[in-house]
């Protein structure tokens, strides 16, 4: 496990709590009996525990513990908070700021005066406090450093553009004199041009946001089903500080509205249930975000009872007019898929309160739109995975861009091992040679084969599911070079080719298209 | 309604214009494998992908394009995008309202086959990929 790596999300992550939790207590204060504001108080600082004990940073996660106790007795109504309750709570988050940042330095103390003192007094009731060593002043925080700022995201795409026709311009320009270029105007108006192409290439990343923030907007959704259903629901996220492109993501949020409400509906179990089945009376829902190669794995998994299969095989019966026989000899991804399928969770009444049909079609489209995959895993009792395996979307990645035929064509340079001239290594007899040429349907007479491009094996998602090895070695007409491109979903069209991660631009405003090896 | 007319196969066209986001020019066609012969390829415009249609292929006429088409028509509607490539633009003329697969004439006579973009691409979904 990369420590570092998880301490920098502990400290990304429990930031942000933090600063709400500031503006949760000054809430507080002047709404002392609000129950439900205990509880989002409760649950920030349970959520920073969590992640502190988790990377044993036991001055964190024990200053945390203290503090959620009094809170869990606000939210009760068990204790009543007064005034002074909520500066003892006050001193305690700046303190804990503190010592996250000191986390962020690698100084983190295990023992300070200050912890002493907000400790002993968080051991005693919030009603009958006898302060310690009380202080003349309570430190006064100074406002956060300004580092990042809002803006609407239709402003970023009317950036994009704009700076994309001034590119285009170039396209417009008059011809130039002999004597406009011996000045230099020629060498002046390159240079202009590629500046302007490398600003165009950093405004695009101004599209990528972090998936916590993604998460960050089902909070609430989640709790108010939870709510409804009478369930108690944790939702937790693991890869939060990964960059996506804010249009994947959108194209997401309805698809994972509709995960997240069958896991609450028909997933997580009532906690009465739960406690029979001898788990927590709380659900719990993870998100997971992963980088797997050059692909955006998303996991949604649930701790509940798993998808009902009893629903699936009354369906495969009797509206697939299936056999016993037949339903058990299906493949068990096969099976499962079953609720994918669009008249699924209209096929018996039932199947809408039993199963997990509502809607499932729809993360289906959405995935198959991204020329993504979706592989679902459940066992009764123990829960339900949904592993969404997206191809590269729209970021910055190098790739051996190449020309076949009149295509222009792009693997990611990670997926390539080597390039080698076709000469070098007789290519026409290599028995593993892919014939690209043939699988695109280009007359083989325009064939040149100047380079042989050697590809890495990319790791395997799930070793149960049995696969076709990609092509290993490839010849093409010519390489163009290894160079940056934008990549871009493909689209509706492209993506029932069932060929292609996305569409790359390059620098000079040229398209190529990015081939999924795996899927050729 | 404004009606934009353009020529292919043979016939006159009409798009309720409301669909038409951009004409393009001087615009260069990435040609894509693995598509029925209609689809000509994609293009870049303004922080969107388009997918090209040759409307007369689409509609039948068999021949050979440039990669470098006058003309590309932009359409935008729903989530979708898609580029026209007509054989002539005619321009944009006033039909009285009309139902969307209906033939109208307009004053001179000329007949009009109302097209709309879900029907195209309604079209575009039937035909084979990935071969």
């Amino acid at each position: 496990m990369d420590i570092d790596k998880y301490k920098r999300i502990f400290i990304q992550e429990s930031g942000k709590y933090l600063q709400d939790l500031n503006t949760d207590l000054i809430r507080g204060e002047h709404d002392l009996l609000n129950r439900s504001l205990w509880s989002d108080i409760h649950g920030k600082i349970h959520s920073i525990k969590g992640m502190a004990r988790a990377l044993n940073l036991d001055a964190v996660s024990g200053l945390c513990h203290s503090l959620e106790g009094w809170c869990k007795e606000f939210q009760g109504g068990t204790m009543t908070p007064n005034a002074d309750a909520v500066q003892v709570l006050m001193d305690g988050a700046e303190l804990l700021k503190g010592l996250v940042a000191a986390t962020a330095e690698g100084t983190a103390p295990e023992a300070s005066p200050q912890l002493d003192r907000i400790s002993a007094l968080l051991a005693q009731r919030p009603d009958k406090l006898i302060p310690q060593t009380q202080p003349d002043t309570h430190p006064v925080s100074s406002p956060s450093k300004i580092d990042h700022i809002r803006v609407e995201y239709s402003l970023i795409e009317e950036l994009l553009a704009r700076s994309q026709e001034i590119i285009l311009l170039e396209k417009t320009l008059p011809p130039l004199s002999q004597e406009q270029i011996s000045s230099g105007l020629r060498g002046w108006i390159d240079h202009y041009m590629a500046m302007l192409r490398g600003l165009h290439f950093q405004l695009a990343r101004l599209r990528l946001m972090p998936v916590q923030d993604f998460v960050s907007l089902f909070d609430k959704p989640v709790r108010d089903l939870a709510r409804n259903y009478h369930r108690e629901v944790r939702l937790e996220m693991v890869g939060g500080e990964l960059q996506v492109d804010i249009g994947l993501m959108e194209r997401l949020r309805e698809p994972f509205m509709h995960l997240l409400r069958n896991a609450i509906a028909h997933g997580i179990e009532l906690p009465d249930e739960r406690e029979r089945s001898g788990k927590s009376r709380e659900g719990k829902i993870v998100f997971e975000a992963d980088k797997r190669g050059d692909s955006l794995v998303l996991t949604v998994s649930d701790d509940g009872r798993g998808i009902d299969q009893t629903a699936i095989q009354r369906y495969l019966r009797g509206t697939m007019g299936m056999s016993d026989q037949e339903i058990s000899g299906m493949p068990r991804e096969e099976f499962l898929h079953t609720i994918l399928r669009v008249d699924y969770s209209s096929a018996d009444a039932t199947n809408q309160l039993a199963g997990r049909g509502i809607g499932m079609d729809v993360i289906a489209k959405a995935i198959q739109y991204l020329s993504g995959s979706l592989a679902i895993q459940s066992e009764p009792l123990e829960g339900t995975q949904f592993v969404i395996k997206l191809p590269l979307s729209l970021s910055i990645v190098y790739a051996i861009v190449f020309k076949i035929g009149p295509y222009t064509l792009s693997v990611p340079t990670s997926h390539v091992a080597s390039i080698e001239r076709a000469e070098a290594t007789s290519a026409e007899q290599g028995g593993d040679l892919y014939d690209l040429w043939d699988r695109l349907g280009i007359h083989p007479g325009t064939r040149k084969s100047t380079h042989i491009l050697k590809l890495r094996q990319p790791p395997a998602i799930d070793d149960s599911i049995p696969t076709e090895p990609p092509p290993s070695r490839f010849a093409v007409d010519a390489v163009i070079g290894n160079m940056p491109l934008m990549v871009m979903p493909s689209g509706e069209l492209l993506a029932r080719a069932g060929s292609f991660a996305g569409v790359g631009i390059m620098e000079n405003g040229d398209l190529s298209i990015l081939l999924d090896m795996e899927k050729l | 309604m404004d009606c934009f007319v353009f020529e292919a196969a043979g016939k006159h066209l009409g798009i309720e214009a409301r669909y038409i986001y951009r004409i393009a020019d001087e615009v260069r066609v990435a040609p894509v494998p693995l598509l029925p012969s209609c689809h000509v390829g994609i293009i870049y415009y303004r922080g969107d992908l388009f997918d090209v249609i040759d409307v007369g292929r689409l509609l039948g006429k068999e021949g050979r394009l440039s990669d470098k088409p006058s003309y590309v028509i932009l359409m935008k509607w729903d989530q979708r995008k898609l580029g026209l490539i007509p054989e002539r633009i005619a321009g944009i003329t006033w039909v009285e309202d009309a139902k969307a697969t209906d033939t109208v004439f307009t004053k001179d006579g000329l007949a009009i086959h109302m097209i709309t973009p879900e029907k195209i691409w309604d079209t575009l979904s039937e035909l084979p990929y990935g071969h």
